[in-house]
């Protein structure tokens, strides 16, 4: 008997190690978008860390603000040296959770809404977010879907009086990864 | 007299008009540095890059972040996305993979990155964006040889 209870206890501990499966991509993409009547600005970063944890929900972004791509060179100069001050404070991050990773059957392919809560921090200043999203599971593979609005005013971004009319309060921000199983 | 300043008045607006045209493409377009041609400002080992950001990155951050480097070393690998292609110097193992620099090819630079063998020299030229604990990473980058 007290063998059979050491093999279940070595088993269920083997199959929580390798479900404890992290996905990680370093190619992620977050897109932001800026709407005002003067002007629409969107800047695309491709070269985004991201990694989570399929078991704890544990879900981890970092994102350097000079890979920042504008299709205006002026509204990236702006935007690294005024808005984000990308000298002073290089990386943006995310650290928190998919609150529901239990609803996620990663065995099983298909499309799964998600609910995401953490640390969102840029510049110098870290806000509490809770946003939806999606995970598809396909294989090995899953990909990371989620949109939400950030206000410019939480994060200590100011913005010049000269082009205050062109950026909005309240910017627009798409995460779109695609994550692939982890070797380790 | 009014002939005077109808004449005065029109020349204002032509000089106007000339300024806004210019602020509107010298300033307000202006074109993206063309990081082909442009100054590199250090040129070092994928290798002593990568420690240099490891070991000290706040220093490192000053130094090469939003420079232009050329950074030699053996290539690891090329990875191709539907958006981009990226070289890689992998330089140690890391608890998520390779860890190294990570290099994002002009266009005109993703077939001829892919043509390159894995383990030969290549010295790249890119845009430097920093470190994100798991790399340094480098955009617009090109093959210098």
């Amino acid at each position: 008997m007290k063998h059979l209870i050491t093999s279940i206890l070595l088993i269920s501990l083997t199959i929580t190690g390798v479900s404890a499966q992290k996905y990680i991509t370093k190619t992620g993409h977050i897109l932001f978008f800026s709407s005002t009547p003067m002007e629409d600005i969107e800047a695309h970063n491709r070269q985004v860390n991201a990694a989570l944890d399929a078991e704890t929900g544990e879900l981890v972004f970092r994102v350097l603000m000079k890979s920042f791509q504008f299709e205006k060179a002026l509204m990236q100069e702006h935007f690294n040296e005024n808005f984000v001050e990308s000298n002073k404070f290089p990386n943006s991050s995310f650290k928190g959770k998919i609150t529901n990773i239990k609803d996620v059957d990663f065995t099983k392919n298909g499309t799964y809404e998600v609910n995401i809560e953490g640390d969102l921090t840029i510049k110098d200043a870290t806000k509490r977010i809770n946003e939806k999203g999606t995970l598809e599971v396909n294989g090995d593979k899953v990909r990371g879907l989620s949109t939400f609005s950030v206000l410019v005013s939480d994060y200590n971004i100011k913005v010049p009086n000269t082009v205050a009319n062109n950026i909005a309060k309240s910017i627009r921000v798409d995460v779109d990864i695609n994550l692939e199983k982890s070797a380790k | 007299m009014n002939k005077k300043w109808i004449l005065v008045l029109g020349s204002l607006t032509i000089v106007g008009i000339i300024a806004a045209i210019l602020i509107y493409v010298f300033v307000y377009n202006k074109p993206h540095p063309d990081y082909i041609k442009a100054k590199t400002d250090f040129s070092i080992s994928a290798t002593e890059l990568f420690v240099e950001f490891q070991s000290d990155t706040q220093a490192a951050n000053e130094k090469y972040n939003g420079k232009v480097l050329a950074v030699k070393g053996s290539l690891s690998s090329v990875e191709t996305t539907d958006m981009q292609t990226i070289a890689v110097f992998a330089i140690e193992e890391g608890l998520f993979g390779d860890e190294g620099i990570r290099m994002s090819m002009l266009t005109e630079y993703s077939d001829k990155v892919s043509q390159y063998t894995p383990g030969g020299e290549i010295t790249i030229k890119g845009y430097c964006s920093g470190y994100n604990e798991t790399d340094v990473i480098m955009e617009h980058c090109s093959i210098i040889e």
